[in-house]
């Protein structure tokens, strides 16, 4: 019996300095609104928000691809994004998306399987999105007709299997931002 | 309409896939204003269209996407780029500064951004990018790497 794994939260610090909100732009103001949560803008949104166009249209597409109704349910869109950050090594992300799966679920096995290593235990619909998510987040894609079929056969129909490329490749666009213009550490 | 991404993904209208991707409008839509926020931008903050799609053209050749590579080659001899960007499009490393800094970083990040840190980004400020363009080179580069693997993900839905 393996010990549950539970993740707390990292926090991120960029690697240059973010956009101070009394310097911004009435364009950098007005892409920041688009926030899910604009309590506080964090680090993050003030690094990217340097670039106000690409910052509005990336935010508006991660929204729709990770909280849109029906299709893919949420837990398998987590899966697909916790699977990316893992092979782009964005442990960020990783976290973030881990604790959602957990949250989700109200289970901490699938996030213990994978912190373990031990993804033999997943059940098999689970193996079969982290499988695909795992081979088309390399660079080149490594996935084939084959991790298709693996997910039709657990069920999943094509506006499903659509919904999740999308979640996998969105993360394949995140890392590669979050990972690379910042660093992650533990504690608040 | 036929997007980037059908085209990328051999989609026709006729293809029962072209209508399931159809299904999520807010996808297509949000990729396609993506892709014109990152390749042809109002505001370029002085990383030119032709640069952008060099770049482009160099990292759907990383990730050995055909049908991407000769949709940014066409894009590229549309604006008559200059010989560095044409070498830099084809995967060329020996390139003048900023270029070279700005290649190998874009090679980098889109084959290994596992191993990318701190020092990388000081590489790019060192070879002259200011805090904006070191943004918008990164969403160019991740938004590539998004592309490709939207387009090959609906390419083996086809085969499978």
């Amino acid at each position: 019996m393996m010990s549950a794994v539970r993740l707390k939260p990292l926090t991120w610090h960029p690697h240059i300095a973010p956009v101070e909100l009394s310097e911004a732009t009435q364009e950098q103001l007005d892409a920041m609104k688009v926030t899910p949560s604009s309590k506080k803008v964090s680090d993050y949104v003030r690094t990217l928000v340097h670039d106000p166009e690409s910052y509005l249209a990336r935010t508006v597409l991660f929204n729709a691809i990770m909280y849109v109704d029906g299709g893919l349910a949420r837990p398998d869109r987590e899966l697909g994004a916790l699977a990316a950050s893992i092979v782009n090594g964005c442990k960020y992300c990783a976290v973030v998306h881990a604790r959602r799966h957990a949250e989700l679920t109200k289970s901490d096995d699938l996030v213990t399987a994978l912190y373990l290593d031990r993804p033999e235990t997943l059940g098999p619909r689970d193996a079969a999105i982290y499988s695909f998510a795992r081979r088309l987040s390399v660079t080149p894609s490594q996935a084939t007709p084959d991790d298709i079929a693996s997910l039709r056969a657990v069920g999943m129909d094509d506006i499903e299997i659509i919904d999740l490329i999308h979640a996998i490749s969105i993360f394949g666009w995140a890392n590669r931002l979050m990972h690379v213009l910042g660093h992650a550490e533990s504690g608040a | 309409m036929i997007d980037a991404i059908d085209k990328a993904a051999g989609l026709s209208p006729d293809d029962a896939l072209f209508n399931a991707r159809r299904f999520r409008p807010e996808f297509v839509q949000g990729a396609e204003l993506c892709r014109l926020s990152v390749l042809m931008p109002a505001n370029d903050q002085g990383l030119a269209p032709a640069l952008r799609v060099a770049l482009a053209r160099r990292m759907a050749a990383l990730n050995a996407d055909q049908a991407l590579i000769a949709d940014y080659a066409a894009q590229l001899a549309q604006l008559d780029p200059p010989e560095q960007l044409r070498a830099l499009a084809e995967g060329e490393r020996d390139l003048d500064e900023p270029l070279a800094t700005i290649a190998r970083h874009a090679d980098l990040v889109t084959l290994t951004p596992n191993r990318a840190a701190a020092s990388d980004i000081a590489r790019l400020a060192e070879a002259g990018l200011n805090n904006p363009q070191i943004v918008a080179l990164s969403e160019l580069i991740a938004f590539v790497n998004f592309q490709t693997r939207v387009a090959a993900g609906l390419r083996l839905m086809r085969s499978a």
